[in-house]
């Protein structure tokens, strides 16, 4: 300390929130395992003092799967950055959500791969200007929530940055699922996506975000569209947050083990 | 004061009930109407309804004789006076007979506009005396019934102590009583509720109460924002989200705390700090002059 992170940056806010989510469950230092990717949001596992593991690009959900089949008493916690989990990694989140692996996945979502310079990010909104859209992004973005809901996720919930204790809250109740919780933060991004698209400071984005809610809430939502108006910030359309998905289904490494005792005694049943 | 049932011509008699919302009020003049309405009693009963927002005003008037023409009770009318809430039962005098019975729950509830400095905690609200009240009324039974509920394990049952309380000093039966209340409490609570009927039913006045001994912190400043100036990197987040607006850039990069005193203890600064840099402490402030 201090972190990397850029001045607004509202990583360290959920960082935060992280800490007391797990301090709150009572969580064992020594139990808890930090899986990290490549970018702003996965440095944050270096200044966690639990187990921690930086793994390579997008494939943290592959670290965390064959960690938890290891060392199934550890909470394996995956955070991940948008660019890293839903484009580079994109298979790996998709697929550990498929398998229901017991894992708590933190995606914070800042719309831009803020660490390496402002590129556009399979979350950028349309009409955002990034780095490698400099006439504005043309592409839809991933809903993240919704993607790892069809994939399979059994716990999916989406908090902001803005709202310190409703996230603690949600990480928490993440953190006490059995089998894949995922948890998408909107944080923002000042430097590399905020200051392009003239959204103001990391406090006016963070103070937007709780506009968007109110909107959201008083059913206004239809009436922020994602059209770009020329002269004006492309808009991020309001989205709902809070517990989308809480299911129960067999976890994989449980079913994995089963698998494995019955293949056990059939080989023992036909030992000469 | 008698509120003697007779089989023959029964006065009306009224008593009105008051509190806040959430306290059981509706209910608890539910149960009398359907009591008296079990003795054989014509009952007429209005209340306010629409304080589902926890702490309004919530009254309800019940008037039960051999024959009752208004549900309403005049200025002065009430027989008796149940009131859930200090300061309720102190608004709600003038309805109270000369001689008239006052039932009086010492639950001290504030609501937020006498809150005048959430800071210390000074609060624009009556003080607690129930000795002032004695003789310019009826007889006065102030219980620490929120106390005793809690007590009980529940504090919902409080309005159940009350009418335990006011049914000692009339006369139906304890069975009918007994019989209604199971009736009309929630599923499940009809054994707590007769826990606490009876002991309202017993209850004496007390000197002492849960709500006064609960004294609110007088003009301490109970909040002191620690800033971590070598981690804080001017990011603006928590100057614009302080309600209090005592926290400002200090010109060097980071912030500074203005005016320490005027700290709520809301915390949304330290949640919101992004860096770590802000914590916000409960203990007193240390003494002018001591370098931290």
């Amino acid at each position: 300390m201090p972190h990397i992170l850029c001045p607004g940056c509202g990583h360290g806010i959920v960082a935060g929130a992280l800490l007391r989510a797990i301090c709150r469950l009572g969580l064992d230092q020594d139990t808890v395992a930090v899986v990290a990717g490549i970018g702003c949001s996965s440095r944050l596992a270096g200044y966690l003092d639990f187990c921690t593991l930086h793994a390579t690009h997008g494939r943290a959900p592959a670290f965390a799967t064959g960690l938890k089949l290891a060392r199934p008493d550890l909470h394996v916690i995956v955070i991940t950055g948008d660019g890293d989990g839903l484009a580079i990694g994109g298979n790996h989140l998709i697929h550990a959500a498929r398998r229901n692996v017991d894992l708590t996945c933190l995606l914070f979502n800042n719309e831009i791969y803020g660490m390496t310079g402002g590129q556009l990010a399979p979350t950028t909104r349309e009409g955002g200007v990034a780095t490698t859209a400099p006439y504005g992004n043309v592409e839809p973005p991933f809903d993240a929530c919704r993607l790892l809901a069809a994939a399979g996720a059994t716990f999916v919930a989406r908090g902001l940055a803005a709202q310190p204790l409703v996230l603690e809250e949600l990480i928490a109740r993440a953190l006490a699922h059995r089998g894949f919780a995922f948890v998408e933060v909107l944080t923002d991004c000042p430097e590399f996506h905020g200051r392009y698209n003239r959204l103001g400071s990391g406090a006016a984005m963070l103070l937007g975000q709780i506009r968007a809610t109110a909107a959201v809430e008083a059913h206004l939502a239809p009436l922020a569209s994602t059209v770009v108006h020329p002269g004006l910030p492309p808009v991020r359309p309001p989205v709902e947050t809070g517990v989308l998905v809480e299911t129960t289904r067999p976890e994989f490494g449980d079913r994995l083990r089963a698998a494995a005792a019955r293949w056990a005694d059939a080989r023992e049943d036909h030992a000469p | 004061m008698s509120l003697a049932v007779h089989r023959q011509t029964v006065p009306t008699r009224g008593v009105l009930f008051v509190g806040v919302g959430g306290q059981g009020v509706l209910l608890a003049s539910t149960i009398l109407g359907e009591v008296a309405m079990a003795a054989g009693l014509d009952v007429k009963k209005s209340e306010v309804h629409g304080m589902a927002k926890r702490g309004g005003v919530v009254f309800s008037h019940v008037r039960f004789g051999t024959e009752v023409f208004s549900p309403l009770i005049g200025l002065a009318e009430a027989d008796a006076l149940v009131a859930f809430e200090w300061a309720e039962g102190l608004r709600w005098l003038p309805y109270l007979k000369r001689d008239g019975l006052l039932v009086l729950d010492l639950a001290r509830i504030v609501p937020p506009a006498a809150q005048r400095d959430h800071r210390t905690w000074t609060v624009r609200y009556p003080d607690l005396d129930p000795a002032a009240l004695t003789g310019h009324h009826g007889p006065v039974v102030a219980v620490d019934a929120r106390g005793r509920a809690m007590q009980l394990g529940s504090p919902h049952v409080a309005n159940t102590i009350l009418l335990g309380v006011l049914a000692a000093r009339l006369e139906f039966p304890t069975a009918l009583w007994e019989e209604v209340i199971e009736r009309c409490v929630p599923p499940g609570t009809a054994a707590v509720n007769r826990r606490a009927f009876h002991e309202g039913r017993t209850l004496e006045p007390c000197a002492l109460t849960w709500a006064q001994r609960w004294t609110p912190p007088q003009g301490v400043p109970g909040w002191r924002v620690a800033v971590a100036t070598a981690w804080c990197k001017g990011c603006d987040i928590c100057v614009r989200v302080c309600p209090e607006g005592i926290l400002r850039p200090d010109g060097r990069g980071a912030v500074e705390v203005t005016v320490p005193e005027r700290c709520t203890g809301c915390r949304l600064c330290e949640w919101l700090c992004p860096d770590f840099a802000i914590t916000v402490h409960s203990r007193p402030a240390a003494p002018a002059g001591v370098a931290r």
